[in-house]
């Protein structure tokens, strides 16, 4: 393409978003000089690292035209089993891996209503949303468990290489989520069913395995993000991570994944979690209220899905 | 004055210049017909008129006036209306409220929608519930529902992007008379076709377009169908007729049965291709979706199948006749729609083998002669006839034992349609059994060993080589049975 012919609606589409995050770390180092320090971009990218586990597991179920509404609260059930577990006798790394056991089924269990019940996944996880948070309270009585054995603490406050543990999760399980859905069949098929599931039946693909497959994968992904609170918290609590389903679909619309399915990545995702976390440190930074911070967080989302329209709309 | 006069239209999708300089005139009350081969530029130039595209360069009056289209109410506020190639009915909506999308009262009062209905599906000779879904009829029925929501619409242009692609003879017919009708009222119309003959039936001029420019427009009644063709291609292209062939040995017997079909048996011969004909509502049209597990109960040698992954399984593939709802996924690329139904194929451990799968649709891109030849391409930029080669190639890949095809050829033009012929005939050569459902009698006869004709959900008459045009044709219709 030559220089004189730049397309700069194809530019745009492919690097909007990275333009809008630069941007907002340009606006904000200028109003504020403890912004672009080291010690607080670590600080950024550690907070987000929880959405953003989340989110790569949101992003797979919506690329499959699905949506994942019980995340929060499955987050929360597996927190307390796993640290119940812990602090109950089991040892650590295994609590913490029948926690992700969990997690998994727990996925599998709104993906197999969603795929052979033909209920809407909307449904399905809304209701998900409910039991699953039930269960946590019951198993718990309502109480914080506390009194965890060490590797909690590594999870949440260790560092590897000068960076916290945190960070070098969320970059793990970002890398694994990206290379199944760029370099496997598995993700070809979920591209395929989101863009167009009747084409992707007849083409033999097994639509409903795969689509269980993306809500496993999600009730993973929140169950190593429970992981990580509990670390962080240095206990877990049943009423951890309420609304953070709405906060991870965020990240993944704002980082350009179609709510139609088919399309988009995790590496947008990135980006979107990065763009809301700026904005939170941000405003954070600024001693920006909290009321109004919620206003400007939604107004985000709303412009980024705009602009999303637009492009798309353009592009028929 | 003519009634339209769009000047100097280009329009570029990127790299690929899909119009240059195209001026294009419009007579009030005539059938102007274009043609050209697949990805001239005829849907695009139509489109742009129809206010689906904006150009990128040229100019257009309406009666006189100097007119632009920001979208397609504004054209059809101006009167401009269009039926497009890829249909574009809502399949989960009834015929009624298909019918009046877009201008549905604010209130629907449904016996009164259901009324208003039938006069419109009258008008195309459909007979259809008002009430039933749209996800549930053919594609000759949707195509026809299209052109009844069109007419509708009453337009003073009337664009029609390949109507007759899926209507098999005696429906083309009922179209002719209907655009008989709609020009002596007054109305002009495009008319978009991959085949001449219609456009010697109802033409009065044509326009050739050639890799986006116009290169010539022609009385009809001074032409020749060799000079149209001479000038979409640049040279002659010769009739089809496959060479005959040695019997084969039994490969398996299908048994279906189900809604509009009674039950029914056929037996394949390796390397056989057994055409289906039959008019809308005869049955022809359900048959290969059932024998693909899709609807009904069907079985293949003893085996039953119940779902596409049976059928699949048990070598057995279809081309769907509906591209844009069954076939492709707009999103994904070329390359990643050929792989479709081969990724078990395509894998090793999980992971897409990148060379083989490159490889795989290199070798299709050119044994059906894609154009541009992208593999990276998404598929919603290739124009009609593009699409199809496509979702042709990703069945192909499978290599099957049977092959179902539905409309194999729906919108592909004259060129590209005897390299895909010569595809099906290699396949049946190397032994592959096909089952052949086509609108296209002439198609039927050129690759056909027989041909089934289907009546009233059953098979009526079994007709053997040599094939006579009249004759299929009068079975298909029935006339022969009444005479
Ligand atoms: N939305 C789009 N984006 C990119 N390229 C496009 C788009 N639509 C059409 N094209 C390209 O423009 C060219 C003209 O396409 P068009 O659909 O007008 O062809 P056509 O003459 O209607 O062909 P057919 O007979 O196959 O329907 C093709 O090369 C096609 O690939
Ligand atoms: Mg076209």
């Amino acid at each position: 393409m030559s220089l004189a012919r730049v397309n700069w609606r194809e530019v745009f589409a492919r690097f909007g978003l990275l333009m809008a995050l630069v941007a907002l770390v340009v606006i904000l180092s200028l109003l504020s000089d403890r912004f672009l320090t080291p010690s607080n971009v670590v600080n950024v990218l550690r907070q987000i690292s929880i959405n953003a586990i989340i989110a790569c597991g949101m992003t797979v179920v919506i690329i499959g035209r699905g949506i994942d509404l019980s995340v929060g609260s499955l987050l929360a059930l597996t927190g307390v089993v796993g640290a119940g577990l812990a602090v109950g006798g089991l040892p650590a790394g295994l609590a913490v891996l029948v926690a992700m056991a969990l997690g998994t089924a727990l996925g599998t269990f709104n993906g197999l209503f969603v795929a052979y019940a033909g209920i809407a996944p909307f449904i399905v996880t809304l209701a998900g949303l409910t039991i699953f948070r039930g269960a946590a309270l019951a198993y718990t009585d309502g109480r914080p468990i506390s009194g965890l054995p060490p590797l909690f603490m590594t999870l949440g406050y260790g560092t590897f290489l000068g960076l916290p543990v945190p960070i070098w999760i969320m970059l793990a399980f970002l890398l694994v989520t990206h290379v199944i859905l760029r370099f496997t069949a598995l993700g070809r098929a979920i591209y395929a069913i989101g863009g167009n599931e009747e084409a992707a039946r007849l083409s033999g693909i097994p639509v409903r395995r795969v689509q269980v497959f993306t809500f496993a994968f999600s009730g993973l992904a929140a169950a190593l993000a429970a992981m990580v609170l509990t670390g962080r918290l240095n206990s877990a609590q049943p009423s951890a991570g309420v609304m953070f389903e709405l906060d991870a679909i965020a990240a993944v619309v704002v980082g350009g994944t179609s709510l139609f399915g088919g399309r988009g990545g995790v590496f947008g995702t990135l980006v979107g979690a990065l763009i809301i976390g700026v904005i939170n440190n941000g405003m954070n930074l600024l001693n920006v209220p909290s009321f109004y911070q919620q206003i400007v967080k939604g107004g985000v989302i709303l412009a980024a899905l705009l602009i999303e329209r637009l492009v798309a709309t353009r592009r028929t | 004055m003519s009634l339209l006069q769009m000047t100097g239209v280009d329009k570029r999708f990127g790299q690929v210049a899909a119009l240059t300089g195209v001026d294009f005139t419009l007579e009030a009350g005539e059938v102007h017909a274009l043609v050209g081969e697949n990805g001239a530029g005829k849907s695009t130039l139509m489109k742009i008129l129809a206010g689906v595209q904006p150009p990128d360069a040229g100019s257009m009056t309406l009666a006189g006036r100097p007119v632009r289209f920001h979208g397609v109410d504004e054209a059809q506020a101006h009167g401009v209306v269009m039926v497009y190639q890829e249909l574009a009915l809502v399949p989960s909506l009834s015929v009624a409220e298909n019918l009046f999308l877009g201008r549905l009262p604010r209130v629907v009062g449904y016996r009164d929608l259901y009324a208003r209905a039938r006069g419109p599906l009258a008008q195309v000779e459909l007979d259809l519930d008002p009430a039933g879904e749209v996800a549930s009829l053919g594609i000759g029925e949707r195509q026809l529902l299209e052109i009844a929501r069109a007419l509708a619409r009453e337009g003073r242009i009337l664009v029609l992007d390949e109507p007759t692609a899926a209507l098999s003879a005696s429906e083309s017919e009922r179209l002719f008379a209907i655009i008989e009708k709609v020009k002596a009222s007054g109305v002009a119309m495009v008319y978009i076709s991959h085949r001449l003959e219609e456009v010697f039936r109802i033409a009065d001029r044509v326009t050739v377009l050639r890799d986006g420019r116009l290169v010539g427009t022609r009385v009809v009644a001074d032409t020749t169908a060799d000079e149209i063709v001479q000038l979409m291609v640049g040279k002659a292209v010769r009739r089809y007729q496959r060479a005959p062939r040695t019997k084969g040995e039994a490969l398996g017997t299908f048994e279906a049965a189900g809604p509009g079909l009674e039950p029914l048996s056929i037996t394949l011969e390796a390397g056989e291709i057994v055409g289906l004909a039959g008019v809308i509502g005869s049955g022809r049209e359900r048959i290969l979706p059932t024998l693909f597990g899709l609807a009904g109960t069907a079985s293949w040698a003893g085996d039953p199948v119940r779902s596409p992954r049976d059928a699949i399984r048990e070598g057995i593939v279809l081309v769907p006749s509906d591209r844009k709802q069954q076939g492709l996924v707009m999103e994904l690329t070329v390359q990643e729609n050929v792989s479709l139904a081969t990724l078990s194929r395509l894998q090793r451990f999980g992971f897409m083998d990148a060379r083989r799968e490159r490889e795989q649709t290199r070798t299709w891109i050119e044994r059906l002669s894609l154009r541009p030849p992208e593999p990276r391409k998404p598929a919603r930029e290739l124009s009609g006839g593009n699409q199809q080669k496509v979702v042709v190639a990703k069945s192909l890949a499978t290599e099957p034992t049977v092959l179902l095809l539905d409309e194999p050829t729906r919108g592909v033009d004259v060129g590209a349609r005897t390299e895909l012929y010569d595809v099906i005939d290699g396949l049946s050569r190397r032994g592959l059994g096909l089952l052949l459902s086509s609108s296209d009698t002439e198609e039927l006869i050129g690759l056909s060993d027989r041909i089934l004709v289907f009546r009233g959900g059953r098979v009526a008459t079994e007709l053997r080589p040599p094939f006579d045009y009249e004759e299929v044709v009068a079975h298909v219709t029935g006339a022969r049975q009444l005479a």
